[in-house]
């Protein structure tokens, strides 16, 4: 809970966490490496230097820092676990729906848990999925569309398989399908970071939303275009959010677009711990105003009622959460700081 | 074995210029995506001259740079850096890149894309074009932008002609923009004679009355991408080769772009 200096208090969801293991022991070959060392440099880079990690600390933080750093430290009252698999990378994958249910069951109210499916495993595959909603009820899906296995670099939503495997979520309720738009390399001759996949399954499947995480960057204007056309098509705001810091104007552009072609009731909260802390994300994005000149030509503010939205309510919205019933629930788990 | 670059004269080499020229070319090697010249966004890490043979070390900001790209670069380079009568062999180094390996062997040998990739299944032709487009957009926009600031009004910026722009190019505020943005409509075959209209979608079609707002909201994310982009690589390759001076990176040359980037909005 964050109170403003007024008393007000602001409810947030982290929409975007991860609780990973890159250590030594986990990772499988020169890819899995090459992965988290990408990872330390966005961290290193974006990150204020008293918020920089060492490496070792990086590649593995574990379950009790986690829990401090998002909901002692970081204002957080729920967080969502958003598994990466990785399994031709990490020997027992990078974080994995099964992993974070251990820390899911340790502080039921405080996380939501999400699973994931790949199409490319097929009818076992989806018989997986099914476990996973059996198992956890779990309401949503993180896919990650760049993700190698075996000799396939990737896949496309609109793949056949695909499909079907969203076929799946309809029938099963569950309707949160957060795509991780990142490096694709594959296909190799198309846009690697092409989100246009997105605006077809979107049109094609509207009783699920569609949250792209990272807002398609760096196909930010593609994603933007999709998102005005498409009401299901929402944005995720992990790897955007560090930029408050680094890059206040570029970051007051990109809000400013968001608000302008997604709009203020589609946009979600995500620190994508550990890659950035949510302590000062949420200190600074409370603190952000657009400049005047932006505000002007765009014809939107950020103003407090647009960062409470931002920061818990839509993703409140997307869960079914009751926030006034989960306040009375995490009251006395002790995990957050006295304020 | 490698392809022969072309048939020349053995030519006497002045190692002083020979650094120079290489250099020059290379400056006109762009980087697709972000729209800047990869020796700004000290993506070369170095140039090694022995007689009429180059090698340039090209490096970028992730081993998960995307493929497609990164070979679009590495054949630019060695185009560019071939054209110098005096140079007889190029060798482009990819560094620490997750196919290094075929990307480097591929442009030895003179592959397209195709060929070095036989997975995939398209050339890198439209690819190419679609970021063109967008280096269009992005370019034209800034001098928009700044002609608005300057109070001048739609009517009056939808009938400026190439003439009036070149004029521009005086004054020294915006002369880089202007010029960036004349040299895309050149390369894309817009009419370049003083009396043509100087403001156009991308393929010449004229902007509607009373569209200029829409054209600028769209045109202001996909320069805001490649802004936001060229900011990211550039700090994710500065976190990852550090500040060193090494080869071509120029400070100089990077504060001035930044000032460039910010420039329009700040101004």
């Amino acid at each position: 809970m964050f109170r403003t200096k007024s008393g007000e208090e602001i409810f947030i969801i982290d929409g975007h966490l991860h609780n990973w293991d890159a250590s030594p022991e986990n990772v499988l070959n020169k890819y899995g490496q090459g992965f988290i060392d990408c990872f330390y440099a966005y961290h290193a880079n974006l990150s204020p230097p008293e918020y920089v990690w060492d490496e070792a600390t990086y590649a593995k933080y574990g379950a009790d820092r986690m829990v401090k750093d998002v909901f002692g430290d970081g204002y957080v009252d729920m967080g969502i676990f958003q598994p990466t698999y990785l399994t031709d990378f990490y020997k027992n994958g990078f974080n994995t729906t099964e992993q974070n249910s251990e820390l899911k069951n340790r502080h039921p109210d405080r996380f939501i848990l999400n699973g994931a499916w790949d199409p490319r495993d097929g009818t076992k595959g989806l018989e997986y999925f099914e476990s996973l909603v059996d198992n956890y009820g779990i309401k949503g899906v993180k896919l990650y569309t760049a993700e190698w296995k075996g000799e396939s670099k990737g896949y496309k939503l609109t793949d056949p398989e695909a499909v079907r495997y969203l076929e799946k979520c309809v029938e099963l309720g569950v309707t949160n399908i957060h795509v991780h738009k990142g490096p694709t390399i594959w296909p190799l001759n198309s846009d690697a970071f092409d989100v246009t996949d997105i605006d077809e399954t979107a049109t094609l499947f509207t009783d699920l939303t569609f949250i792209i995480e990272h807002c398609g960057l760096p196909r930010f204007d593609d994603f933007c275009w999709i998102a005005q056309q498409e009401s299901n098509v929402w944005g995720g705001l992990a790897v955007v959010m560090p930029f408050i810091h680094t890059r206040p104007r570029y970051f007051a552009e990109v809000m400013a677009n968001l608000l302008y072609w997604v709009g203020e009731d589609k946009l979600t909260f995500g620190s994508d711990y550990a890659l950035w802390h949510p302590k000062w994300l949420v200190e600074k994005f409370i603190d952000f105003e657009l400049p005047e000149d932006i505000k002007q030509e765009f014809g939107v503010d950020l103003t407090m009622e647009v960062k409470k939205k931002i920061l818990g309510l839509n993703a409140a919205e997307l869960y079914g959460i009751d926030i006034e019933a989960q306040k009375k629930k995490l009251e006395n788990d002790g995990l957050a700081l006295a304020a | 074995m490698p392809l022969p670059l072309k048939n020349k004269e053995v030519l006497k080499v002045d190692m002083a210029n020979a650094r120079d020229e290489v250099h020059q070319q290379l400056a006109e090697v762009y980087d697709p995506e972000l729209d800047q010249p990869l020796t700004e966004l000290g993506f070369i890490g170095g140039v090694d001259i022995a007689g009429d043979k180059v090698t340039v070390r090209f490096r970028l900001p992730t081993y998960w740079c995307a493929a497609n790209f990164a070979y679009m670069m590495s054949s630019d380079i060695r185009e560019r850096v071939s054209e110098l009568p005096w140079v007889k062999q190029v060798d482009v180094l990819l560094q620490d890149h997750f196919h290094d390996e075929e990307i480097n062997e591929g442009i030895k040998h003179g592959k397209t894309f195709l060929t070095a990739f036989p997975d995939a299944t398209d050339s890198l032709d439209d690819l190419r074009e679609t970021f063109r487009v967008k280096a269009f957009q992005a370019r034209q926009e800034r001098v928009l932008r700044w002609l608005i600031r300057k109070g001048i009004q739609e009517e009056a910026i939808l009938r400026m002609r190439v003439g009036e722009l070149e004029q521009l190019l005086k004054k020294r505020q915006v002369a880089k923009l202007v010029k960036r943005y004349l040299n895309i409509r050149q390369e894309r075959g817009l009419p370049g004679d003083i009396g043509a209209e100087a403001f156009s979608h991308h393929d010449g079609t004229p902007i509607d009355p009373g569209g200029l707002q829409l054209l600028l909201n769209k045109a202001s994310s996909t320069r805001l991408s490649m802004e936001f982009n060229t900011a990211f690589c550039s700090g994710l390759l500065k976190t990852r080769y550090g500040e060193d001076k090494q080869g071509l990176q120029n400070s100089a040359l990077q504060k001035d772009k930044t000032k460039e980037s910010t420039g329009v909005i700040d101004a």
